[in-house]
Parts: C-alpha cells; sequence; structure tokens
C-alpha cells in the first residue's frame, strides 16, 4: 500500500457506465519521514470518505477491485484507509489528531 | 518478492479493508545487506515482524492468497522475517553492524510510539 496525500477532486461528467457513482480524488505521493509530497500524481477511486489534505494509503492492481465501494468496477487505485499516525524509530512523523505533523500540510 | 527493513507502524481507524486484527507496518525497500533505499510503504504484518528486523514483502494480487486476506483490498505483505542471507558464501544478513542492534526473529512486536 503506497502513502499518499489527498490533493483534490476529480470530475467526469463522460465515463464509463461502471464509473458512474464512484469518487475521484487526486493523489500525490508523500515520504513517509518527511509527509512532502513527491510530485508523483495520481487519481484514486475514494471506498473510506477521505478529504483534501488527509493522509491516505491506497491499493493497486487487481486488488484495487476487492473493497465494497470497488467490487466490479474498472478501478486500478482504490483508498482503503485514512491514517491516524505514522511511527517510524519511535517517533510520530505524523499524527493527524496533532494537527499538521510533518511538512507539506 | 522484496526485501525490506520494518521501520515503524501506520495508525489508520477509518478503513474498508475489512481485515481482522490488522496491524499496518511502515517497511522500506531494502538490499540483501539491509541498507534501506528510502523508499516506504504500508504492509500488512502477517508473521509478527519487529522495528529493525529483514522481512519478506509479497506484492500484487499474490496478496490475496492467504485465509486472513482473501477477496480483500490487499496489495503488500509481510508475509516473513529474514533470518540470514548467504550471498555467494558471504554472509550478508544479519550484516556485522547490524548483528547486535537488530532483534532477533520471532514473537513480540514493537507497538511503542513515542519513544
Amino acid at each position: 500500500m503506497v502513502l499518499a496525500r489527498v490533493k483534490g477532486t476529480v470530475v467526469s461528467t463522460h465515463k464509463s457506465p461502471s464509473m458512474q457513482g464512484l469518487k475521484l480524488l487526486l493523489l500525490e505521493k508523500v515520504d513517509a519521514v518527511s509527509l512532502k509530497g513527491k510530485g508523483d500524481y495520481v487519481v484514486g477511486i475514494d471506498s473510506v470518505g477521505a478529504n483534501a489534505g488527509e493522509i491516505v494509503f491506497y491499493v493497486t492492481g487487481s486488488s484495487a477491485r476487492m473493497t465494497d465501494t470497488t467490487k466490479g468496477k474498472p478501478s486500478d487505485a482504490t483508498i482503503i484507509a485514512i491514517v491516524d499516525e505514522i511511527e517510524k524509530d519511535g517517533e510520530l512523523t505524523y499524527d493527524k489528531g496533532a494537527g499538521s505533523a510533518g511538512a507539506g500540510a | 518478492m522484496n526485501l525490506a527493513r520494518v521501520r515503524g507502524t501506520v495508525v489508520a481507524t477509518q478503513r474498508s479493508d475489512k481485515v481482522e486484527g490488522a496491524r499496518w507496518l511502515l517497511v522500506e525497500d531494502c538490499d540483501q545487506g539491509g541498507a534501506g533505499k528510502g523508499e516506504y510503504l504500508v504492509a500488512l504484518d502477517m508473521v509478527g515482524a519487529d522495528r529493525g528486523q529483514l522481512v519478506l514483502l509479497t506484492q500484487g494480487s499474490s496478496c490475496r492468497w492467504t485465509s486472513r486476506t482473501d477477496d480483500r483490498p490487499m496489495d503488500t505483505l509481510v508475509v516473513a522475517i529474514v533470518d540470514a542471507i548467504d550471498q555467494g558464501g558471504v554472509v550478508r544478513w544479519p550484516a556485522a553492524d547490524e548483528a547486535q542492534t537488530a532483534p532477533k526473529a520471532g514473537k513480540g512486536a514493537a507497538r511503542g510510539r513515542k519513544g
């Protein structure tokens, strides 16, 4: 699973019927330590109710079709969790409850 | 399967993966000597791995071939703790400078968060 920050939403009206009703979010991959964006963006399907600014992790490939939201849908990147905390070597590099821990919020 | 080092843990309460008792590890891609490459992933712990340990990652759809992850949206698993790596007769793991600090493979999970 890949860590990313929700940077915004993606809107599409003309799309495959199988994509109807899915929420598309613009994600930027982040470094797990600094929480800084890597400048590497993907569009992911939301299955947890994520909002802009939140740190999430997403699954790719065929595993992206395994949530209730994306069963049978042509998703290859699905957000499956909103991150509360990231701990590295005993220290929190990200703590959602404490506000904008780390850079790039 | 790729080699990685366990660097920490990731906590998430809002989830859609439906994996019971899931424990998420922050893992860093590394070489066969345990040197990190600076690339991190979130992985589901299947073995009770500890911080510092060298582990084996399974990625992609193969991750769903366990009873806990069958039909679940999982694409990165820690499936084994590496005890030793021999490369052409040279012991690469545990590395000489890691021998004292690397926790032994086995039970006991580092859940500490603040020190």
